[in-house]
């Protein structure tokens, strides 16, 4: 069956699997990309990795499997094991964020389909022609990309583009787990300290930070650009839950289901209840990444900006929609 | 022999890098490399600057170490061919269609892969050899032992950062900076400048120094955190590289003064001729060079929290606010 479109998330782990409703999407990644003590990381643990597809696939959904951002030379072996793994039970592609691992996994399974992640620095159309001649099947550019760009490489290398349409937006990778200085401090130790929901502020910056890994502290919010989005001929999406809990999963994915859904029929429009569910999820606020050309962190929606970027500390006596149609109305 | 691989952001950086005793000196076309402008140079100092390179008897590589957009690479294969024409010896390169484009369409230039690209495994390596580069620097968090394996295992030119950063992420892999602060300025040659992105051209703002509070959910619980970024000088670990036979040794600062930038090439070129110069076996004191490195380090580090301070500062400014730089 062709599906319109294809909505996936990422899960870290069997808890999270197990936890998670995962009905409003299509497909599943598994795996934590930044750290391989992340509890019960799928890739450091085979046999897990192994249930974990078995048990998206029991659910009717497409299992991916991804793999770290950074892989030093010592991570290699387990990763192809990793890989062996996604392959035997059944995986239906691999993602991969190194170079040097793209070969790796292309040299051992010829057939099997590759995606590129975001932290494989694709920038051009002249890049991903490169990566295609290494199996890539499809390409999540790298953040930094505009809405123009991602077009522009999609129309000339025919490879489908995979956007983050919501959640926390990877900023960085880094070796080192700074956490870990305050294990005493704290009473706790690795791998909960980045459990912890943490984030990073200094006036109005926000960064939330999972170890090794920093993220956006504000939601990237695609929802009143999807439209655009299909029109432009992007049909696959992913929203990046990887930190947080399984309600902002499941309602999240519900509401960009819904309105995927209506995107592609053509009938536009936005629920106020919508977007009172991504409110209630996203702690900082909402942005747009680069999509726009602009810095990451602002928000360039129809409606009022400053009004989303202080979302969700202003009133909430009217939706974001409400006020956005009214401004539109009165310009 | 060991090449020394120095900085310049300018003729006169040049000029007294060459004279500093550097081999190889790398300069970056505006736009087009991971600095800020002002410390870049229009295409008549490119030209200059391998003049002088060339009579002083070092090579003169060109930056192009961007990720840049699909539609800027003609434009980037026009400028190639030009510093071709003008003489340059090799080109530092991150985004791999470009590379790819450049190999093409010049076999015979050597091709650095920038740190930018961040490449990390062995695999990684051989990856780029494929497609053309045949040197690479080697991430600043590579251990000796990597790099003894890198070194052991593959047919290519190893360059390692020897005055540099390590930063709290990957370099090449962080876009922290462009998130906080992102302005398109476009220059009169028509190249977008990404200002606050350093992975495509522009300035770092260097955010992950900013005194940051940790909060779990709405509580504060630290009120100081630092990601560490630190600026470094490898001394110890340079007899080891040597004797590895790494192919480069890379210095980088182009924002610095001219003369602390000479300074750091002429300590490191008379601790490598000293080094290489000893009676084979003989043990070899560091603790001499410590102490005179000490006074550039700290003339090094007066340079770099200044600039540290002024950039954050800049950050917070809002896009469009700065008319003219």
């Amino acid at each position: 069956m062709t599906r319109p479109f294809e909505l996936n998330t990422t899960i870290s782990n069997l808890r999270d699997l197990n936890a998670s409703d995962l009905s409003p999407y299509d497909a599943v990644y598994l795996g934590n990309i930044t750290c391989r003590l992340y509890e019960a990381n799928l890739l450091e643990h085979p046999g897990d990795l192994r249930e974990a597809i078995a048990a998206v696939k029991k659910r009717g959904l497409i299992a991916y499997v991804t793999t770290y951002a950074a892989p030093r030379n010592d991570f290699l072996p387990k990763l192809r094991k990793a890989v062996a793994v996604a392959v035997e039970a059944g995986a239906d592609a691999v993602e991969v964020h190194n170079l040097g691992v793209l070969k790796i996994v292309h040299e051992a399974h010829p057939g099997l389909p590759i995606h590129v992640g975001g932290f494989a620095n694709v920038y051009t159309d002249a890049g991903a022609e490169v990566l295609k001649r290494f199996g890539a099947v499809r390409i999540t550019p790298n953040y930094e990309l505009s809405l123009e760009e991602i077009s522009q490489i999609q129309r000339q290398v025919g490879l489908s583009m995979e956007l983050l349409v919501h959640g926390k937006m990877p900023l960085g990778i880094s070796d080192h787990c700074f956490l870990l200085e305050y294990e005493e401090a704290w009473g706790m130790k690795c791998p909960d300290l980045c459990q912890q929901d943490l984030f990073l502020k200094q006036g109005d910056w926000a960064m939330k930070s999972v170890g090794k890994g920093i993220l956006s502290g504000k939601d990237v919010c695609m929802l009143e650009h999807l439209t655009r989005l299909v029109s432009e001929r992007h049909t696959r999406f992913r929203i990046e839950a990887v930190s947080e809990s399984p309600a902002y999963r499941l309602e999240v994915g519900q509401v960009y289901r819904e309105a995927l859904e209506r995107a592609v029929a053509g009938t536009d429009g936005m629920e106020e209840r919508w977007w009172n569910t991504l409110r209630r999820h996203a702690r900082i606020g909402l942005c747009n990444g680069f999509y726009f050309g602009k810095s990451g962190m602002e928000y360039l929606g129809a409606g009022s900006e400053a009004l989303i970027s202080a979302f969700p500390r202003r009133g909430t006596d009217k939706s974001i929609f409400q006020i956005r149609q009214k401004e539109q109305f009165d310009d | 022999m060991i090449e020394l691989l120095a900085p310049a952001g300018n003729l006169e950086m040049v000029t007294e890098a060459v004279r500093s005793g550097a081999n190889a000196i790398y300069v970056g076309p505006r736009g087009w490399s991971r600095r800020r402008d002002a410390f870049e140079m229009d295409d008549a100092a490119v030209r200059g600057s391998i003049r002088i390179a060339h009579d002083g008897g070092a090579k003169l590589r060109v930056a192009f170490n961007t990720n840049m957009q699909s539609r800027e690479i003609p434009d980037l294969l026009r400028r190639m061919e030009t510093f071709v024409g003008f003489g340059a010896d090799g080109a530092i390169m991150t985004d791999i269609g470009a590379i790819a484009a450049v190999h093409r369409q010049f076999p015979m230039l050597t091709i650095h892969a920038s740190i930018g690209a961040n490449i990390l495994n062995n695999a990684d390596v051989a990856f780029y050899r494929k497609i053309g580069v045949s040197q690479v620097v080697a991430d600043t968090k590579l251990t000796l032992k990597e790099l003894a394996s890198r070194k052991e295992q593959l047919d290519v030119g190893i360059e390692i950062l020897i005055h540099a950063n390590y930063c709290y992420t990957y370099l090449g892999k962080c876009w922290m900076s462009p998130y906080h602060r992102l302005e398109r300025k476009i220059d009169d040659a028509g190249k977008d400048l990404f200002r606050g992105s350093p992975n495509r051209g522009g300035l770092d703002y260097r955010v992950c120094l900013e005194d940051w509070q940790l909060y779990s959910g709405d509580t504060k619980w630290e009120d100081h955190v630092a990601l560490k970024n630190d600026a470094f000088f490898l001394l110890d670990d340079i007899p080891h590289l040597i004797d590895l036979g790494v192919h480069c040794l890379k210095i980088q600062g182009r924002e610095y003064a001219v003369s602390l930038v000479g300074a750091i090439v002429k300590f490191y070129r008379d601790l490598i001729d000293v080094y290489q110069a000893r009676p084979k076996g003989e043990q070899f004191d560091l603790l001499p060079w410590k102490a005179r490195l000490a006074s550039i380090q700290a003339d090094r580090d007066t340079q770099r929290s200044s600039g540290t301070r002024a950039l954050l500062d800049e950050a917070r400014i809002p896009v469009g606010a700065i008319r003219s730089r």
